[in-house]
């Protein structure tokens, strides 16, 4: 088996920090940053990332296929620069989400879980973001978008269709989230 | 003495029943060169049906030679391939045969079919002069496929005939 | 022993070791609760929850912290507001357990209807159709008919191998987990796991080469579904069709226990063996068998087997009568002759084997020859005839020596393994490779290839003081003989003298090549005498294809296959395979164990024993023997090791804790129980007197040592070789430091 080395060349400083932060008897705590590292250089989580993940935390590839198999933030296929979830879980969908939804798919010409042709935006569909309190809510790019309206929708799109490629959504009432 | 003239007396009457039965149409038939017509729900030698594409219905289960009480079903199952399809579903019965002499036609094998595959059919009774021709295998006892239909293996675009128990088997109430 | 726990199960009063889980507690006194994830070999992890029940504990005054009891005195039961998982809940004093309820019966009911609701209705072409925990369950507690639409049920890949010896129907997964949990809990392969959640979970591998361990068909036998299936044995029989017979392994000295499914077939006109399963001996297998147990079956009906004794006229052999080939063999045996004894043949058979070279004066080795020089210093410092692999656990020391336990014992990988990493004993690895074993090695000494006997000499011999048990398992990768009983000889000098050899968990433990190699040579020891120059007839009973032999001008090979070797012999007599015929074995940890005959005979082929006796008329010894049972109860009579062995004796049975293998199922899958016998050790030397040390002289190595290439699980051979199903797998080359 061919090993694969992207990470370890392009990322070395990081990994060493991310594995500093565990005992090395227990390096395979590692494994969900290490993700989200393979995931911003491979582009989504690849089987090429995969397999550097294990390699670096002496696993077997299966045991890291396991945890990005569960975890939806981890991507197992090509996704668009935008990732935009939106929840449609009871609360959202009290409020509106179901046709909010559509609207997206309308907008964005995709249905959910596709991914627009330019490669740009992935449309999901999520389970509860734990933001009910002020739903329809949306993540784009892990960033929250509270009080959705279509036309705030459409604002935002169109923003981030001619942005500037920072990645950065263009929202005043964003609130970031570290998930690291 | 008495009883001897009531004897002979007898004889001609006894006679002459013979010979009005000789001259009678006889009731018996030369079986099994000459065949009597069976009633169409007569339940005679078991046959394995097929789909109307061609495919066997076995399936290979193996669950009439369990309910045979009198071990005459013997099943040895195989993998189906798309390439080399002989019934829906994975398996089906690379051999199939039945000792007729050992069968008392009880008809728990149709019973116990998942598929209706197997069903006792107005066809004659077996005959043969040695234990082995009434060894009937697959090939006996399978029917042929519908008109202008291909008979199996067939070669099946994948994903068509994944599963062996369809969800409501046609059972034909016909006869 | 542990502190003992009282409680009651459904009105009957139980009392396990603290500790004891209530489904185990209530298996103890007969009470079933259900279980699918749970497997008593495994950790619970209550996924499934069909094991709920009603569970009560004492109310506890929470000022007096003392137990609070009604007016009669009797301590009032809290019971929990809802059923609690009975596998995840160990037992507590005077804990209250009710299994039948009707909340609890309508508990599983509902569990099943859930698991149910997309299970496909395959039960007529499902492998496991007859022997299914899943279909057993529902007939007792599922409900009768399932609220869920049919239409609605999800369909899933029904063909998903997961390795090629391995399939994966993901629509019948249940997701209990069991063959995951046991490929990183038992085998420490974890190439299964589990991928997505909800609806879409499914079991995935995603290693290279996929499902590729030495263990995987223990999986399909604890998978409560038939979800997975073996390449060997996929819709290959119905379970009620099989008939089953106690058998041994023959391929390494472990002994594992067998079931040898057989059933009628057309191709080969009679019986063969469907499907080998494990036999549940806690002593030796547990319920595992590795997976050259369980594919390699085939050669025991393999288009060349022997029917019909054959002899070679104008350069070709033919057929011949029995009659005909025992006259010839025992005319040409008349001549100064050598007999060669593969280690695979039974103990009967190399008992009169030896009786009769003995009386004819005849040449006698034993092939592989390697083990028979340390067998007999493996023997006198062996493990204890109580010994107990589960024992060994905290303070106590395991030494593997210049062996790969996962290649050449894989059995006893697992076992040693679980003392290791569950128990706490320590491991110590010495190897000029890394093995499998070095992952759990607390301390890893390395040497140069073949120098393993120099480097045991170098060390101190009182380096292991102070533990309580010490297990050294060793084997004989590169070494030549005299190395190789250097090394035993080191390695029992540190026993002897460090005070561990006669303890019951202490001791050595030879990796050797086949199942009945120390058999074979406590047989063989002292009418072994070494082939000359001189040997006329060579005659070789079961020698593998790449043994060398000693030159000679008649050649007889007695085999069950048309080898390599029968196929330039002068005269083939054909030998029963184990199947076949019954005898016994002897383990690597001197284990005596009977096999019983699962098989109809083939042709005209014979049992090694009958051949011998033959033979040994036309000598006028003067045997009468009619079966292995009689010339086993000789063996005791004149072996003085096995003196206090008999068939009687090998075969008994004892329940077995935990209960496997029975109606039940669920609880540990379709392993067999024990019924043909648990087999018994003789005892070590140095369990009978104290041993004085070895005098050790420590060999430079040679080539022919270094040539001693590792034994592989599945290196090439003739048996291997006819299995279809293993052939992808065959290592060719052997593997070089």
């Amino acid at each position: 088996m061919e090993a694969h080395h992207l990470l370890r060349e392009k990322r070395t400083s990081e990994i060493e920090a991310i594995l500093a932060k565990y005992p090395p008897e227990r390096k395979r705590s590692a494994i969900m940053p290490l993700l989200y590292l393979a995931q911003e250089e491979y582009g989504y989580c690849s089987p090429e990332a995969m397999r550097e993940v294990a390699e670096i935390l002496d696993l077997d590839p299966t045991e890291v296929k396991s945890i990005v198999g569960f975890y939806t933030m981890f991507f197992e296929h090509p996704v668009g620069k935008y990732v935009i979830d939106v929840c449609d879980d009871l609360p959202c969908a009290l409020r509106g989400a179901d046709q909010f939804v559509s609207h997206c798919e309308r907008k964005l010409g995709i249905r959910a879980g596709q991914t627009t042709p330019d490669g740009k935006f992935t449309l999901r569909t999520v389970m509860c973001i734990a933001a009910c309190d002020r739903a329809p809510v949306i993540q784009v790019n892990r960033v929250y978008h509270y009080d959705m309206t279509e036309e705030a929708f459409d604002r935002l799109v169109d923003a981030l269709a001619n942005e500037n490629g920072t990645g950065e959504a263009p929202n005043e009432q964003k609130q970031g989230l570290d998930v690291l | 003495m008495q009883n001897f003239w009531e004897y002979l007396t007898k004889i001609p009457v006894g006679l002459a029943t013979v010979f009005k039965t000789l001259f009678e149409k006889p009731v018996t038939i030369q079986y099994p060169e000459e065949k009597k017509p069976m009633s169409p729900r007569f339940r005679g030698r078991h046959q394995l049906k097929r789909y109307e594409d061609g495919l066997e219905r076995c399936i290979g289960c193996a669950l009439c030679a369990a309910a045979c009480p009198a071990d005459a079903i013997y099943v040895e199952a195989a993998e189906n391939t798309n390439e080399e399809r002989y019934s829906p579903g994975e398996r089906y019965a690379k051999v199939y045969e039945i000792n007729m002499l050992r069968c008392i036609f009880c008809g728990y094998c149709e019973d116990a079919c998942p598929t209706n595959a197997i069903v006792l059919e107005p066809i004659e009774f077996p005959t043969g002069y040695t234990r082995e021709s009434l060894i009937y295998t697959k090939s006996m006892l399978l029917e042929p496929p519908p008109p202008g239909v291909p008979g199996t293996p067939q070669q099946t675009p994948p994903g068509k005939y994944d599963r062996a128990i369809l969800p409501f088997p046609p059972i034909d109430e016909s006869v | 022993m542990a502190e003992l726990v009282n409680l009651t199960i459904d009105g009957i009063s139980v009392r396990v070791p603290k500790g004891t889980l209530v489904v185990d507690a209530a298996k103890s006194v007969g009470i079933d609760i259900p279980v699918f994830c749970y497997h008593p070999k495994l950790k619970p992890v209550g996924m499934c929850r069909m094991c709920l029940v009603d569970i009560g504990t004492p109310k506890i005054d929470p000022a007096t912290r003392q137990v609070v009891r009604d007016e009669k005195g009797q301590p009032v039961i809290v019971f929990g507001p809802k059923l609690t998982t009975a596998c995840t809940t160990p037992v507590s004093e005077g804990m209250v357990v009710r299994t039948a309820t009707e909340q609890v019966r309508a508990a599983r009911e509902d569990v099943l209807e859930f698991l149910l609701a997309s299970h496909p209705l395959d039960c007529p072409i499902c492998d496991k159709g007859g022997e299914c925990p899943l279909q057993n369950l529902t007939m007792a507690h599922g409900p009768t008919v399932s609220r869920f639409d049919y239409d609605l049920k999800f369909h899933n890949d029904k063909h998903v191998p997961l390795g090629d010896l391995i399939f994966l129907d993901r629509e019948r997964c249940i997701q209990c987990g069991r063959c995951v949990r046991f490929q990183s809990e038992i085998a420490d392969d974890p190439v299964l796991q589990f991928h997505d959640r909800g609806r879409g979970m499914e079991i995935v591998t995603f290693s290279d080469p996929p499902f590729d361990s030495y263990f995987g068909g223990n999986t399909t036998d604890i998978c409560p579904v038939g979800a997975l299936t073996t390449a060997d044995f996929r819709f290959k029989a119905r379970p009620w069709e099989l008939k089953t017979t106690p058998s041994l392994c023959t391929h390494c000295a472990v002994g594992c226990n067998l079931a040898l499914n057989t059933r009628l077939e057309t191709k080969t006109g009679g019986y063969e063996i469907k499907r080998v399963m494990p036999r549940q001996n806690e002593q030796v297998n547990e319920i595992w068998i590795c997976d050259k147990g369980r594919y390699v079956h085939h050669f025991t009906r393999a288009e060349d087997r022997l029917h019909y004794p054959l002899i070679r006229q104008d350069g070709k052999l033919v057929e011949t009568t029995w009659e005909q080939a025992l006259r010839i063999a025992a005319d040409r045996l008349e001549r100064p002759s050598a007999i060669l004894v593969g280690d695979r043949i039974a103990n009967e058979d190399a008992f009169l084997i030896a009786q009769f070279a003995k009386a004819i004066g005849a040449a006698l080795e034993q092939r592989p020859a390697l083990p028979a020089h340390y067998a007999d210093v493996a023997r006198a410092v062996g493990i204890g005839s109580d010994a107990d692999f589960k024992q060994l656990g905290a303070g106590d020391v395991i030494l593997v020596v210049n062996g790969d336990v996962e290649e050449e014992a894989p059995v006893w990988f697992l076992r040693l393994r679980q003392a290791v990493v569950d128990r706490g004993a320590k491991l110590i690895v010495a190897h000029h490779r890394s093995t499998k074993m070095h992952r759990y090695a607390a301390a890893i000494h390395r040497y140069e290839v073949g120098q393993a006997a120099k480097w045991a000499a170098s060390q101190r011999a009182d380096w292991l003081q102070g533990a309580r048990n010490v297990l050294i398992v060793f084997g004989d990768e590169h070494l030549d003989g005299s190395s190789a009983r250097a090394l035993a000889q080191t390695l029992a000098n540190w026993l002897i003298l460090g005070g561990f050899a006669g303890k019951p968990n202490s001791g050595l433990l030879p990796l050797y090549p086949h199942a009945n190699t120390q058999g074979v040579f406590d047989m063989l020891e002292h009418a072994t005498r070494p082939a000359n120059e001189t040997t006329d007839t060579l005659w070789l009973v079961g020698v593998g294809a790449d043994e060398p032999a000693p030159r000679a001008n008649f050649i007889i090979v007695q085999d069950i296959l048309l080898t390599e070797r029968a196929k330039r012999a002068d005269l083939v007599l054909p030998a029963l395979s184990f199947a076949e015929r019954e005898g016994t074995f002897t383990s690597g940890d001197r284990r005596v164990q009977r096999f019983y005959r699962a098989l109809p005979p083939l042709g005209e082929a014979k049992p090694d024993w009958w051949i011998v006796q033959e033979i040994a008329r036309r000598f006028e010894l003067p045997w009468r023997y009619e079966a292995p049972a009689q010339i086993f109860a000789a063996i005791a009579q004149q072996v003085p090791r096995y003196a206090e062995l008999s068939y009687e004796r090998i075969s008994r049975v004892e329940p077995q804790w935990p209960p496997m293998g029975r109606e039940d199922l669920y609880y540990g899958g379709t392993v067999y129980d024990n019924t043909g016998g648990l087999g018994a050790r003789y005892a070590a030397d140095a369990e009978r007197s104290a041993l004085s040390p070895y005098d050790v002289h420590v060999p430079e190595p040679t080539l022919a040592g270094l040539e001693r290439t590792p034994r592989l699980l599945y290196r090439d051979g003739e048996l291997i070789r006819r299995s279809a199903v293993l052939r992808a797998h065959i290592v060719a080359e052997p593997l070089t430091a």
